[in-house]
């Protein structure tokens, strides 16, 4: 569950928006859309913790540490940093206590899933922008974390790796787990996200996404 | 003629030679992987800063007790940990570049620890400090390179992971564990006390080089990391023993022929390395 109270952020003396006062039960999924600039990606960096509020708080049901995993824009990544694929990913497996073969098998599992088998001995800096996007994405699946916290998972993926990206956050969602991912696409949320909170200077409005989107199959991307 | 003699016969021939040789090789094998470690997390110019900032610890080290191995030592470490510390505190209040702050802060270092030298009258030489000399190593200063060496390769063999993760993206690994910061503070502490051992041997300024060359020539060799790392400590310990031979057979003093060797390596890598080098067009491998 993420529960936010009186919670604002931005730069100090600026806040972004009035005061945001948000429940989210376990296992929901939503989606944050708005404006660029509006404060979408320092709104999920001030849940994960990674950035402190102007005011108020944000409480969490799951630990501190392994419990929700965060997917950063790929940007912040040193695309020249010397590892290969396999070894971006398999960070996710961090903390877990699983025999070295049971984790072998999981990440070639993983991998597989994200259609990255072959690709395990590239180097960073041979891999196309959308080829990173599904390390990181599998890095983020074997976390195995109960919080999801997605940034722009989409950004940089073809249409098959869109159609891979919102199969695997439909099954996320079936097993429970809580998502939230920031989005562009009002088109893609309005498909597959059933709530949606929407950020604005004026006020935050969470809703159904079918209401606050306006359905054409033409929507205009934010 | 130059025979295979000439490569070794110095050494077992002088003992100081040796000393300077063992002490160069074993420092060699840990400030290079460090450099990588710098040269990845962009703060290349930090083994530069604290060099300097090194100095104004270890003049007054000297001025309360003479030229002794621990109170050089106490001194530098001292000053050079508050330096970066400092550094760091003041980009983590004030949103100053970390880089930025440190240039501001070593040329104050650097002038306190001239006007203590001065101070404590001239008997110890600013350029030695500086520029040291490999062969006055004596037993002390040999057994403390050996020991902060091993010391930093234990502890870089411990903190790898952690460094790694919290080098190329910090805020994954702050979700997962909080070891960051750990591996983060143990990692500077390595670099000053390295920074601290070498400069009594080659010199505050020449270590520096001795520490980023190699890391930044190993780049043009490999993609893997532990491979950099191999390369960097091989180049750092070739470095060590031709320039320790230059300067036995052509009278050069031998830091900066050492760290001369080092440039030397660094040129040919970036013309003749094999990932990215100059001769090797177009770029293997790249994203477009």
């Amino acid at each position: 569950m993420i529960r936010c109270q009186g919670l604002s952020w931005g730069i100090p003396g600026h806040p972004l928006t009035p005061p945001l006062h948000m429940e989210r039960p376990d296992g929901s999924l939503t989606a944050i859309i708005g404006a660029n600039g509006s404060g979408k990606s320092s709104l999920l960096k001030v849940i994960a913790g990674l950035q402190k509020p102007l005011t108020g708080k944000v409480s969490l049901n799951v630990q501190r540490r392994g419990g929700l995993s965060f997917l950063p824009q790929q940007q912040h990544l040193d695309r020249q940093f010397p590892i290969s694929l396999q070894e971006l990913v398999a960070a996710g497996s961090w903390g877990n206590r699983q025999e070295p073969a049971a984790r072998n098998q999981r990440l070639k599992a993983v991998l597989d899933d994200w259609a990255l088998s072959g690709l395990e001995h590239r180097p960073l800096m041979a891999l196309s922008g959308g080829e990173l996007q599904r390390a990181l994405l599998a890095r983020l699946s074997l976390t195995e974390a109960p919080l999801l916290l997605l940034d722009e998972p989409h950004a940089a993926l073809d249409e098959k790796g869109q159609a891979l990206l919102w199969d695997n956050i439909q099954r996320w969602h079936r097993e429970g787990r809580t998502l939230v991912v920031v989005c562009h696409d009002l088109a893609a949320v309005h498909q597959h996200i059933p709530h949606t909170l929407l950020i604005n200077p004026s006020g935050c409005v969470l809703g159904r996404s079918a209401e606050l989107i306006a359905p054409t199959p033409y929507t205009q991307v934010a | 003629m130059l025979t295979a003699t000439h490569f070794w016969q110095p050494f077992q021939e002088f003992v100081f030679m040796r000393r300077a040789l063992l002490g160069g090789l074993v420092l060699a094998c840990s400030t290079a992987p460090l450099g990588v470690f710098l040269i990845l997390r962009r703060m290349s110019l930090i083994g530069d800063a604290v060099a300097h900032g090194i100095l104004p610890g270890a003049a007054l080290g000297f001025w309360f007790a003479g030229l002794s191995l621990p109170a050089l030592t106490v001194g530098g470490l001292g000053a050079g940990l508050s330096m970066a510390g400092l550094a760091a505190w003041i980009t983590r209040r004030t949103g100053l570049r970390e880089d930025a702050s440190l240039a501001a802060i070593y040329p104050i270092s650097l002038a306190a620890g001239v006007l203590i030298l001065g101070m404590a009258g001239k008997r110890l030489d600013l350029l030695h400090l500086l520029f040291g000399s490999a062969l006055a190593v004596d037993g002390p200063t040999l057994t403390g390179m050996l020991w902060v060496s091993a010391a930093s390769l234990v502890a870089m063999a411990l903190i790898y992971r952690p460094l790694l993760l919290d080098t190329l993206d910090p805020l994954f690994l702050q979700t997962v564990s909080r070891l960051g910061p750990l591996a983060h503070g143990v990692f500077l502490t390595l670099v000053v006390l390295n920074l601290v051992i070498g400069f009594q041997a080659i010199g505050a300024l020449m270590v520096v080089g001795l520490m980023m060359l190699p890391a930044a020539a190993s780049r043009f060799w490999s993609r893997r990391l532990p491979m950099l790392m191999l390369v960097a400590a091989l180049l750092g310990c070739l470095s060590v023993w031709l320039g320790l031979l230059l300067s036995f057979y052509f009278s050069l003093p031998s830091g900066p022929a050492i760290v001369l060797v080092a440039g030397a390596s660094y040129l040919l890598s970036v013309v003749f390395g094999p990932v990215h080098g100059l001769l090797r067009r177009p770029p293997l491998l790249t994203s477009q």
